[in-house]
């Protein structure tokens, strides 16, 4: 259940990565989650759908990679420039 | 017309925010000389009582302070400040887990000079707490017998990421169907360095061990 605070996470840090980028579009974040981490995929991707909903960040695709041991690390943020 | 697609390298931890505050925690406790665990287990798992036989073991000048989270209540702050010691309870209103602002916060006003040791006693959670630095120099996990024995292979996070494992209640093992071989063995198959201790609060059995390992730290 903490994946809303981890879901929070990344949309602030994806907030943050944009301020240079006035005007573009995100179109995926990707962030690596190591199966020690405690932090459960289907969980999280749940959670990030609900919190973005109705916001800049709804059609912004959340990218789960495998990472070893209990890695849980942003890993890069597409965006779409005007 | 679609514009054109740029991708910014991230590469930080999610929850880079966090270990930055578990960050300082950490230089400020080694400042102190203060050593300090993060205690993790299901609600029910023991921490409580464990943390009351080892205050009451304690003299009275022991330099030990306790942090006590729980989503709801001071039950726990309540009964772990009989014995002497300061005790704060974090009310976490809610949240699953203590992540390290709220330690911070909960510091403010305490003199650390004065401190040794530091046992910071986790929401009861086998998930959540896992993900979050607290600053503690070691995460203690506890396993009650009453739970089972594959609790280590069902959530190995929090065992992969502990340093020692106390399996707690052991005076329950002739009543329960509990396989302490195959409970240890799951425990280091997810973490072969784990080191492990039987401890009963109730009869005080093996309270010992825990207290000789604490005294070694």
């Amino acid at each position: 259940m903490h994946e809303i605070g981890i879901a929070n996470s990344i949309v602030e840090a994806v907030r943050t990565e944009m301020l240079p980028h006035a005007g573009a579009r995100p179109v995926k974040v990707a962030v690596r989650v190591g199966a020690m981490s405690g932090v459960d995929r289907d969980s999280l991707s749940f959670c990030f759908e609900a919190i973005t909903r109705g916001t800049l960040f709804e059609t912004m695709i959340l990218a789960v990679e495998d990472a070893p041991a209990d890695e849980l690390e942003l890993s890069y943020l597409e965006l779409e420039e005007p | 017309m679609s514009g054109t697609t740029t991708t910014v390298p991230l590469e930080r931890k999610v929850l880079s925010e966090n270990d930055r505050l578990a960050a300082e925690l950490r230089t400020q406790f080694a400042h102190h000389g203060i050593y300090c665990l993060n205690l993790i287990g299901s609600p029910g798992a023991g921490k409580t009582a464990l943390l009351e036989r080892t205050l009451e073991s304690f003299a009275p000048d022991k330099r030990v302070a306790v942090l006590t989270g729980d989503i709801q209540t001071d039950a726990d702050a309540r009964r772990l400040a009989r014995y002497g010691f300061p005790v704060r309870q974090i009310s976490t209103a809610g949240a699953c887990h203590l992540d390290a602002r709220m330690v911070v916060r909960a510091l403010e006003g305490w003199d650390l000079a004065t401190l040794d040791l530091l046992f910071i006693e986790n929401v009861g959670n086998l998930v959540c707490p896992t993900s979050y630095d607290l600053g503690e120099a070691a995460k203690v996990v506890l396993l009650s017998v009453p739970e089972g024995e594959e609790k280590p292979l069902k959530y190995p996070g929090i065992f992969f990421k502990s340093k020692l494992m106390v399996l707690t209640k052991v005076d329950l093992l002739p009543y329960v169907p509990f396989r302490l071989d195959d409970a240890i063995a799951n425990a280091r198959s997810v973490q072969p360095g784990i080191e492990i201790l039987q401890v009963s609060s109730a009869t005080g059995a093996g309270i010992d061990d825990w207290l000789k390992w604490l005294a070694k730290r």
